[in-house]
């Protein structure tokens, strides 16, 4: 690091790094909330379901983020927990309008819990409620009740409701993770 | 803070592994048991609706079996339509009636003489199977009736002896539904209904479906369906004519199609007179190829195999040649069966609902997994629902719905639950080619066993005898090294120890007598005084108080170079007896060379 950068690390000119891994089922809207949070002019119009995982970075007022947005299908579930281990953040991306799912997502959170990469670490999730406009939707309450939330002890944990589409509740959500970030 | 966090995790995984081993490979992701469904396995279908790639669930549903009988579907856990349905449905299939996009499936639903077809949910066509031929004579009574040329209870007297001669199964549903009246209401019902013209239709049994010309998921299907007038029908799926019309020496209830209707395919139906039969492209009449032991329940095929639930709680799986290759004895009767069919990791399984509320799982013959539930099962289907590949639909008895969604890290590659015996007592020995000397020692042995039996016996005898003598002269020389007279009992035992040339010999006795002590007593050695030399050749022994060891000790030396050993002797002796007491035998170990510094 040269004399530069150091002076500008003191002076809070220079972000701070962060690596986020961003997972959820098929379907929850991981990369509709990562395009939302890009700056306007780097937003996509049309999303498509993700295959393997993408890498996309933006930046909040004091962290530069770099996420993994993984691809939620079964079949590449699997590749989640190879990023487990650089990950200083996870965000976890939930469809609070298929409660038929929501199983589905405490099982691979369960999974996400135990992992050895995660089980001593205190890495904060933050987790987004997504598609708080649907008219079927779950409250961020009814969703972390259901996937047991309560009972994560040993992690800083964040829920709230989320539209991907509008943008609505994504900043809040970003917000928590920063102050985490910066409190660690 | 955190370890205990941890630990309350690691418990609960292990509690649920613990106690049912089915939480294992299941989540429950739904459970609504008071839904108040009526079904069976033949009328739910699990299908892309919207072609949203939400798949929605449908059930005809069969109200109270009376009335209310209503076609349900049900988007998630939540009911997204219904729509009544006139008559009690039989079947219920989805199919893609056309290439149109968006590739939405059509609905049919079978429910008497007639097929319902539903498309984006809305009423779309009734197809009317081709009505049958009426008998002439019952046709003529109605006639005369018509023109009050027949008394009422003439009529039904001559309609009850044309239903006495057999031919009930043929009479027209209003002949049937007046034979059961009571004799007031025959006038009204003969005078309302007997200027409408007679009409005689069948019902249908069993549905299914069969992709027309391409193989492909979403490729057009024809409908298969069977009938009560011993017939299967296939029907085109856009201009709703039968292509193709088969005729079966029974009732067919349970219908299984395979292949496509343009190239060959092979329809196996199980019929009431409780034989399945195979009908294949271009056949008039089914070919008969299995005679079941019992009703059949259920009829699946996985591959090459017919797997057939039977009413003696047996699953039998027989090959499309008809030939039985296994049979699964089950503790209740069954209740349904469906076809576990998870194309992502290639597994084919069959599901049997059982009345005491088991789902059992059978990978081929082996139970790979079973489901605890409260009710029977009267309904299930294992399929994509919602987003969800591997989602298993369960309606029980009660008319509870249960959706289960398979857990992906589930693994039913396991070994296998049923106990019996081990797997290794069906592996074959490789046993190698008889020889001709194995052949020849059999010959021989077959011929001659008698002979060969004596001569047997013989050297036995001989052993024993020969055996008896050494015995008995051992005993007379006193050579045992335990004494078997009253007067000495004793027990000698010796060692050697060293590597020579020179060794020390230990001799140990002891009196065995309970009170006795033994007097005047020597121990002496006999050896080949060319090989050895003793310190003490003879070893005066004092009182020998009785149970306790007494160790004697001597040194031998072996004077010979030639690395040659001899056995020593050891006899104990009562002074002025030249007979020994007891006698021991030492086989002296080869002596080391000497070695000279």
């Amino acid at each position: 690091m040269g004399l530069f950068d150091k002076l500008a690390g003191w002076l809070g000119l220079k972000k701070k790094e962060m690596n986020v891994l961003c997972i959820g089922l098929d379907n929850s809207g991981k990369t509709s909330i990562i395009n939302k949070l890009k700056p306007d002019k780097s937003q996509t119009q049309d999303i498509v379901p993700t295959v393997g995982f993408t890498v996309e970075k933006f930046m909040s007022q004091s962290l530069n983020f770099t996420v993994f947005d993984m691809s939620g299908q079964g079949r590449y579930r699997n590749l989640w927990e190879h990023y487990y281990k650089t990950a200083q953040a996870v965000i976890f991306v939930l469809d609070s309008s298929d409660r038929l799912r929501m199983v589905v997502a405490k099982e691979e959170l369960d999974i996400l819990l135990q992992h050895s990469e995660i089980a001593a670490r205190r890495v904060p999730i933050l987790f987004f409620a997504n598609k708080m406009d649907c008219k079927e939707a779950l409250s961020p309450v009814q969703c972390s009740q259901k996937m047991g939330l309560d009972a994560i002890l040993n992690k800083p944990w964040h829920i709230c409701a989320s539209n991907a589409l509008s943008g609505e509740g994504l900043t809040d959500g970003v917000d928590w993770l920063t102050d985490q970030i910066r409190l660690s | 803070m955190s370890s205990h966090g941890d630990s309350s995790l690691d418990k609960s995984g292990q509690k649920d592994d613990e106690e049912s081993p089915e939480k294992n490979l299941w989540l429950s992701a739904h459970q609504d048991p008071v839904a108040g469904l009526y079904t069976f396995s033949t009328s739910i279908s699990l299908a892309d609706l919207n072609a949203d790639s939400d798949h929605k669930l449908l059930v005809a549903d069969l109200g109270t079996g009376t009335f209310d009988m209503k076609l349900k579907v049900f988007k998630g856990t939540s009911l997204f339509m219904e729509s009544a349905i006139i008559d009690l449905p039989t079947a219920l299939v989805t199919f893609y009636m056309d290439t149109n996009d968006p590739r939405t499936p059509a609905v049919a639903v079978a429910s008497g003489p007639f097929i319902y077809v539903y498309k984006n949910l809305r009423p779309y066509f009734k197809f009317t199977l081709p009505p049958l031929e009426v008998n002439a004579v019952e046709q003529d009574l109605w006639n005369q009736a018509k023109e009050d040329k027949i008394d009422i209870h003439v009529l039904r007297e001559m309609l009850e002896s044309l239903k006495n001669e057999g031919s009930e199964g043929l009479l027209t549903v209003r002949s049937l539904k007046f034979l059961s009246l009571e004799p007031e209401e025959l006038e009204a019902f003969a005078s309302v209904h007997k200027h409408a013209p007679l009409k005689r239709q069948t019902v249908i049994t069993c549905m299914g479906t069969m992709k027309k010309s391409m193989a492909d998921d979403d490729a057009v299907s024809c409908l298969v369906i069977g009938t009560e007038s011993k017939d299967v029908f296939v029907l085109d799926p856009e201009a709703f004519t039968v292509l193709a019309r088969m005729n079966l020496p029974s009732v067919p209830v349970f219908i299984s199609v395979n292949g496509l209707f343009d190239v060959e395919f092979r329809i196996v139906v199980a019929c009431r007179d409780g034989k399945v039969y195979t009908l294949k492209r271009g056949s008039k009449i089914a070919k008969a190829c299995i005679e079941l032991g019992a009703q059949a329940v259920g009829l699946e095929r996985t591959g090459k195999s017919i797997i057939v639930g039977c009413m003696d709680n047996t699953m039998v799986c027989y090959s499309t040649k008809g030939k039985k290759l296994w049979t699964v004895y089950l503790p209740t009767n069954i209740t349904t069966m469906s076809l576990m069919d998870h194309k992502a990791r290639g597994f084919k399984a069959v599901m049997v609902g059982l009345n005491n509320g088991e789902v059992r799982i059978y990978k081929e013959k082996y139970l790979v997994n079973t489901i605890k539930m409260p009710d029977a099962v009267t309904a299930m289907k294992f399929g994509r629902f919602g987003r969800e590949d591997s989602a298993l639909i369960l309606i029980t008895k009660g008319g509870g719905l249960y959706v289960k969604i398979l857990k992906r890290t589930a693994n039913f590659e396991g070994k296998d639950l049923t106990p019996g015996p081990p797997p290794a007592q069906s592996i074959k020995l490789n046993v190698p080619k008889k020889t001709k000397l194995f052949v020849d020692q059999t010959l021989r042995e077959r011929d001659s066993a008698g002979s060969m039996h004596r001569m047997f016996q013989h050297d036995l005898y001989l052993l024993r005898l020969m055996a008896a003598r050494a015995y008995v002269s051992a005993l007379q020389k006193s050579l045992n090294p335990i004494s078997s007279s009253t007067t000495e009992p004793l027990k000698l035992s010796a060692q050697v120890q060293g590597i020579g040339p020179a060794f020390k010999l230990t001799v140990n006795l002891q009196n065995i007598s309970s009170s006795v002590p033994s007097t005047n007593l020597l121990i002496t050695f006999q050896f080949d005084d060319s090989l050895y030399a003793l310190s003490k050749p003879c070893i005066t022994v004092p009182l020998l108080v009785p149970g306790l060891m007494y160790t004697y000790e001597t040194l031998v030396e072996c004077i010979s170079d030639k690395g040659i050993s001899d056995f020593i002797k050891v006899f104990v002796l009562h002074k002025g007896n030249s007979i020994p007491v007891i006698t021991a035998v030492i086989n002296m170990p080869v002596s080391e060379a000497l070695v000279i510094v």
